[in-house]
């Protein structure tokens, strides 16, 4: 199993109230499934995405990540298990807007250390070639199309071949013809048997999983398979 | 990612950030530049100072004068005082052991004629220890020797400039003179002693001219011939070396007190008029010190702000980078190195800067400086410990953003 969540709970302390995000969650993610997590905004799953992105630790509860408990990890380990697990795709892109995208792809390999420059580049261009932006190599993100700039941030995502593609609303800022074309890159990826998770409140989107799970008020409401 | 590759990672980051740069770099050029002028007039006055110094005679020189009484009326033992006389620096050469040199020294005005001419000049008696004194080469012939003295010998050693005064061109050696009709071989002249000071009336006044103005003769001739007793205008000893100068003041003060009885002279080391004179440069030092610590102070004041201010302006751009893998401990290098390279480039800037103020202060305002190796490190350490100091607090706070409130930061 690649993901294992035990009662994962996530509570904020707002002074008055207590905010309790998350209020048991157990889920078991294999290598390779397709998986969408669902629900409407409110609902906990940003909160359990990110900790599944290792960008949130849980309040209790266990997570073993890749045969690896995280739950218990802060700061620069945890900083490691997400440079080296976990490749993210954002709703707007998150691309730094003032380099080419050959120095946004690498940036992975730049805090993965140990990688020589002209290493990272020729990895960076492969990734950009893997989606289709072979013309776009020395172009910044605010010279690109909507489409052009997810591509781009999922060959980020894949630079470093993390264990997870983690996608958050990944076609919540584009058009629906651009958003089936990123879907249907997701889909290719899941195929060569990349684990890949997406997060969305749309449905057409989660249909391209095999597995939804929903999350309403903190926990689990339902599961199915495709 | 290593150390190494996060100074990289923020000088290229840096670099892509050029304006912004280039505003935060303004007060640290300015700030350094003042540092290297400050440094270098500091350096300059005080090597001018020195210089000056080594010209009149070493560090291991003692003035002993004669102390005028502050009261109205005069004790007894004031009274019976002789003060200092030719008798005084015998026994100081006598019974001091830490004593090299002692030159007394007495001055009088008369008519020198040579031939036709005559003009009033200044007669110096003093020893052999005047030119070891006071750092006298000869230029021809020899100086008063201690035969001279035993023998009340009427020899004179001449100054460059009364030389030519009294002989033009002609030879002088071997000739003779007469002081208030006395005659006077000519055994010597001296060689010619300059030193300008530069910033103080320009160029043109050798401040050492008096030197040049002189005859030196036998000061026992001089009390014989001149002088009704053996009192002396000035006496000055030196030490047998600058360790041991202490030493010798505190051995002149007691030959002195016991043939005094009083304490109606002073004992002072030319070192410590040095000090004095260092002292009071040192007050436009400090003024020019607090020109520069404000100028570096408020270049850093602006590159903490800039700096926080940019890190408000990339609050995703932090979340993103720490989404992806990086560290706080990269993301404070990150932008502790980005003030860094902002201040270094500056400073460099700065000592380009500050150099062409050192060269405008001599050529122009006339002022000494000097510029050393040590002065531009201290300067470049100055502007680099700047962006440490003030990249600091910002780049703490960015290695401590939380990267999920990043990441919803809009």
């Amino acid at each position: 199993m690649l993901i294992r969540t035990e009662n994962l709970t996530k509570s904020y302390d707002l002074g008055a109230v207590e905010v309790r995000a998350l209020r048991g969650v157990t889920l078991g993610i294999e290598e390779g499934e397709y998986v969408a997590i669902m629900g409407p905004s409110g609902s906990g799953k940003s909160t359990l995405m990110h900790i599944i992105g290792c960008l949130d630790t849980p309040s209790t509860g266990r997570y073993v990540l890749n045969g690896a408990e995280v739950s218990e990890l802060k700061g620069r380990a945890l900083a490691r298990v997400r440079n080296k697990e976990i490749g993210f795709v954002f709703q707007n892109f998150n691309l730094l807007p003032r380099v080419d995208l050959v120095a946004n792809v690498s940036l992975p390999l730049v805090y993965h250390g140990g990688i020589a420059r002209g290493a990272r580049r020729e990895q960076a261009v492969k990734a950009l070639e893997a989606v289709g932006l072979t013309h776009r190599l020395k172009h910044r993100p605010n010279e690109l199309s909507g489409g052009e700039r997810q591509r781009a941030s999922i060959a980020r995502a894949l630079v470093n071949e993390p264990s997870i593609l983690l996608a958050d609303e990944p076609t919540g800022n584009l058009d629906q013809k651009t958003g089936r074309e990123i879907m249907a890159i997701l889909d290719e990826l899941s195929k060569e048997g990349k684990t890949v998770i997406v997060v969305t409140h749309d449905s057409n989107v989660a249909a391209h999983a095999r597995r939804i799970v929903e999350i309403e008020d903190g926990v689990i409401a339902r599961e199915g398979r495709a | 990612m290593n150390l190494l590759e996060s100074i990289g990672a923020g000088a290229r980051d840096m670099s892509t950030h050029k304006g912004r740069a280039v505003i935060t770099i303004i007060g640290i050029v300015l700030g350094t530049a003042s540092v290297v002028a400050v440094l270098a007039l500091m350096r300059g006055g005080e090597q001018q100072t020195k210089d000056f110094f080594d010209e009149m005679g070493g560090l291991r020189e003692i003035r002993i004068t004669n102390e005028h009484s502050h009261s109205i009326t005069q004790t007894a033992a004031e009274r019976a005082s002789e003060r200092l006389t030719y008798r005084d620096a015998q026994a100081i050469r006598r019974d001091c052991p830490s004593v090299l040199t002692v030159d007394p020294e007495i001055t009088r005005y008369f008519d020198v004629s040579y031939g036709d001419r005559t003009f009033s000049m200044k007669l110096l008696g003093t020893n052999r220890d005047y030119p070891f004194a006071d750092n006298m080469p000869v230029a021809e012939g020899r100086f008063i020797t201690d035969k001279d003295c035993e023998n009340f010998a009427n020899v004179v050693m001449m100054g460059p400039t009364y030389k030519e005064d009294l002989f033009g061109d002609e030879d002088a050696i071997g000739k003779t003179i007469t002081v208030r009709g006395v005659p006077f071989e000519v055994v010597g002249i001296m060689q010619k002693k300059e030193f300008y000071f530069e910033g103080s009336g320009g160029r043109e006044r050798n401040v050492l001219e008096w030197f040049n103005r002189s005859h030196y003769i036998p000061i026992t001739t001089m009390i014989r011939r001149f002088t009704v007793n053996d009192r002396l205008d000035g006496l000055e000893i030196s030490a047998l070396s600058v360790e041991a100068v202490p030493a010798l003041m505190e051995e002149a003060n007691r030959v002195l007190l016991r043939r005094h009885g009083v304490l109606d002279f002073n004992v002072e080391a030319k070192s410590e008029q040095i000090q004095q004179r260092n002292e009071q440069e040192a007050f436009f030092n400090i003024v020019f010190w607090a020109v520069a610590f404000v100028s570096l102070f408020v270049g850093g004041v602006v590159i903490a702000n800039i700096m926080l201010a940019s890190i408000t302006e990339r609050i995703r751009e932090i979340g993103v980078r720490k989404a992806i893998g990086a560290s706080g401990r990269d993301l404070f290098i990150q932008f502790l190195v980005e003030a860094v390279v902002v201040t270094a480039a500056g400073g460099a800037l700065g000592l380009l800067l500050g150099l062409g103020m050192v060269t405008v202060t001599d050529k122009v305002l006339n002022m000494p400086t000097a510029v050393t190796a040590g002065i531009l490190i201290i300067a470049f350490s100055c502007s680099v410990a700047v962006g440490v100091i003030f990249g600091l607090f910002p780049a703490l706070r960015a290695a401590r953003l939380d990267p999920v409130e990043a990441l919803r930061y809009e």
